[in-house]
């Protein structure tokens, strides 16, 4: 027995030996590395001399599997036509697309392994995912845009939330209601919101400002799998709500809406970014969602008079024809151009590694990039960058079924709010 | 002559075990530690579906608990987070005691109800589980989870800091982690096959092929059932502190019924009622999804994510509901049952294994 353990003993030793000695990951513990390459361009993980890797942890597969696709499509579009005009710094782009499915284990594997070899993510689909990762891509200083909108994502230098946050827009569309929907002061208001930081996060925002002008919020609380909104549309009808902030997905939202004016509770809503799909306009919703739907924004919906968007709506039926073009078409391609330029700026600075394009990126006090709206500022990362919203109309003649219907502002409640801090 | 062999074999085996961090990337780290889970989980779930005919739909609930009670007791309270900051191994322990006391207040059930019916009764604890996970915000931190300490053992910590370099190999937290879980692993398979080969396991194994008889021969067979539960249910609270642990953040999305399933899914691949058919079905259920997308590119048939076509996701779900309508089909005994008919033409690692336990499920529950 004895002679045996040393036997193993020395075995086992043997092995860590050998091991250790071809082993690719014998770098000593090095940070990970930093080279400065031929043009002297310093250079970081995910890139090399000729490409620059980027990453995509989207939703093909889960519930937001259409606003994935469409995300997708637009910044493959996006850094097709880079790539047509010589790429960034004289590197080519390369997408590496993960499908995570909404799953926080898979997104957590998918985020594994490409992150050693991306240089940033320019699309992360799911608060609860890119909340989960927030500490590591923290520590890997990995330049990512969420595809979510919750306070909860604010507070790293590495993860830039685009525009407003829920919160933000909720309070832009309570002051929307009171100056133009005549709602006044000792009204009651609904609230109908998802469990989980997107409805929470909205909540935030319209349990403010339904304080500071003296309203009473009326609260619905869903989880993301019901479908029918019959019993909250008599909640809000028996409460006697003068209108509905509205926090939930698509097809609650068109539920909702369709079940309360036929209910005889004819009050205008308001929804989150994330509670309007053009496919709605195709369901026997559609006359329900036209009467008097809106939702806040920080993005222009894709019909905007805007060139970039024109020509965007172009390329992008011939390159996808037949495919919707939705939010996430504008939204992806918005993300994509912030990540481009920011790549842009770090070759103008020599300095690739993802320190630097972090910093090339925060250094953007105004990005605007012909998007219309107030400018986005990079420089605060505890702040939204915008606190400036659309109020949007759903439309069945306009491009992507949705028109401005009131420009980007901010509200004087909004200017004052201050974001509740990231637990 | 036989002896020196085997020990050989376990020596060859720790070796390899020990190499692998110092080789394989994140990834592969990262994907093998949820495999240490998930075996870990199933081979209690085999105790318990496998060796003694009782069907669980609750094995995740079991999970849910672990990894809850672990990042509760040993995290630090904070302004809207409530914890006991106890000691990271003594907070593992009292995890895995609390999911077997979740399993022993279940237990009045669990050892009156046989096969489908008690699958339907564990059904409940699933979605009360999951309303409590979601709801009971200052212990379980709701829908965005709780942040998971790492596990500090001997002054040794489990996390990416601070910085430890072997034999000029990085040993980050995956690193670290991977031995652990496979000395956890090596425990629990260790105990299970104590258990299985001993009396229990045979008295066990009458309950499954016939009740009956093993009242009539003396096996308590109520109280069986329960101490099985009571088992199981640890073997799923362990599970889930190393799920925590890999995890870094508990989320209560994870712990649903879907996870459940998965774990049927395991032991029926790779075989009811053996502690190896267990290891077998939980590395190929939970490595597959990972494999095909990771080669998604290289592999034909399969599109890349994005591109239209079969994702890696979807075929490696088609590929799992194959698997486990083949099995079920084709091999009573899973993945494990076709290596032992193939073993007799590998003569020199026949005598070991030859003598491992007979506890193959005749039928599937």
């Amino acid at each position: 027995m004895f002679r045996n353990r040393i036997a193993i003993a020395a075995l086992a030793a043997l092995a860590l030996a050998a091991s250790a000695c071809a082993s690719d990951k014998a770098t000593g513990g090095a940070a990970p590395a930093t080279a400065t390459g031929g043009d002297g361009v310093k250079t970081g993980p995910g890139v090399t001399a000729d490409t620059i890797t980027l990453s995509l942890l989207t939703d093909l597969t889960g519930p937001y599997a259409s606003l994935g696709k469409s995300l997708t499509q637009a910044q493959q579009l996006y850094f097709e036509q880079v790539n047509a005009a010589g790429g960034v710094c004289g590197r080519k782009i390369e997408l590496v697309v993960r499908d995570h499915g909404y799953d926080a284990q898979k997104a957590m594997a998918a985020y594994t392994e490409v992150a050693p070899r991306s240089a940033a993510i320019p699309q992360f689909i799911g608060s609860p995912m890119v909340i989960a990762l927030k500490d590591k891509i923290t520590t890997d200083k990995l330049l990512t845009i969420p595809m979510a909108w919750a306070t909860g994502l604010l507070g790293s230098e590495a993860i830039q939330v685009t525009g407003t946050t829920y919160d933000v827009d909720m309070i832009n569309g309570v002051d929307f209601l009171m100056k133009e929907k005549g709602i006044k002061a000792g009204d009651k208001i609904g609230h109908l919101y998802f469990e989980g930081d997107y409805g929470e996060s909205s909540l935030d925002g319209s349990q403010y400002a339904t304080g500071k002008l003296g309203l009473t919020l009326v609260e619905q609380k869903i989880k993301a799998t019901d479908q029918d909104m019959t019993a909250q549309a008599t909640a809000f009808k028996k409460a006697g709500v003068k209108a509905i902030l509205v926090s939930v997905g698509p097809r609650q939202a068109a539920s909702l809406v369709g079940v309360s004016l036929a209910s005889g509770l004819d009050v205008p809503f308001v929804g989150s970014n994330s509670a309007y799909s053009p496919l709605l306009l195709a369901t026997p919703a559609a006359p329900a969602l036209l009467k008097d739907y809106y939702y806040v924004t920080a993005g222009a919906p894709i019909s905007a008079p805007l060139p970039v968007y024109q020509k965007l709506i172009k390329d992008y039926e011939a390159r996808f024809a037949g495919q919707p073009l939705d939010s996430g078409v504008s939204t992806g391609w918005t993300a994509a151009m912030i990540i481009g330029d920011a790549l842009t700026q770090a070759c103008a600075a020599k300095d690739l590694s993802r320190e630097g394009i972090i910093k090339a990126h925060r250094s953007q006090h105004a990005w605007e990039g012909g998007l219309g709206g107030t400018p986005m500022d990079f420089s605060v990362y505890d702040q939204p960058a915008s606190r400036a919203s659309y109020v949007v109309k759903p439309d069945k003649a306009a491009v992507g079924g949705a028109v401005i219907f009131k420009e980007a502002a901010v509200s004087d409640l909004a200017k004052d709010y201050q974001v509740p801090p990231a637990s | 002559m036989s002896r020196i062999l085997f020990w050989a074999a376990v020596a060859a085996t720790v070796a390899a075990v020990v190499a692998v961090p110092f080789y394989l990337d994140g990834f592969w780290l990262q994907t093998g530690l949820f495999a240490m889970s998930a075996a870990i989980g199933a081979i209690g779930l085999n105790l318990l579906t496998g060796a003694t005919g009782q069907l669980s739909m609750g094995h995740a609930f079991f999970l849910a608990v672990g990894a809850y009670a672990y990042v509760f007791l040993a995290a630090e309270p904070t302004g809207t987070l409530g914890g006991l900051g106890l000691p990271t191994p003594l907070a593992a322990v009292l995890a895995v005691l609390a999911a077997g006391v979740a399993g022993g207040l279940f237990s009045p059930i669990a050892s009156r109800l046989k096969g489908a019916y008690l699958g339907i009764a564990t059904l409940a604890l699933i979605f009360g589980g999951q309303h409590v996970l979601f709801n009971a915000g200052p212990v379980t931190g709701g829908f965005n989870g709780r942040a998971v300490p790492p596990m500090e053992l001997f002054g040794f910590v489990f996390a990416d800091s601070p910085e430890v370099v072997l034999l000029a190999v990085p040993f980050g937290s995956l690193e670290r982690l991977w031995l652990l879980g496979a000395v956890l692993l090596a425990g629990a398979a260790f105990f299970a096959r104590g258990v299985l080969r001993g009396r229990p396991g045979r008295a066990m194994n009458t309950i499954r092929d016939h009740e009956i008889a093993a009242g009539v021969i003396g096996v308590p067979v109520t109280r069986y059932r329960a101490g099985v539960f009571v088992l199981s249910s640890m073997y799923g609270g362990l599970a889930g502190v190393l799920l925590a642990l890999v995890f870094q953040r508990t989320v209560p999305e994870y712990f649903g019924v879907l996870l459940s399933l998965d774990y049927l899914a395991m032991i029926v691949i790779g075989g009811l009622g053996s502690v190896t058919g267990a290891v077998i079905g939980a590395v190929f259920v939970s490595m597959l999804p990972q494999l095909l997308t990771r080669y998604s590119d290289a592999i034909p048939l399969i599109a890349a994510p994005g591109s239209g076509g079969v994702s890696p996701a979807e075929a490696a779900r088609i590929l799992y509901g194959a698997a486990v309508v083949s099995v079920v089909l084709f091999l009573p005994g899973g993945l494990y049952g076709l290596l032992r008919k193939i073993r007799p033409s590998l003569p020199s690692i026949r005598l070991r294994l030859a003598r491992s336990p007979e506890t193959r499920s005749s039928h599937v529950p």
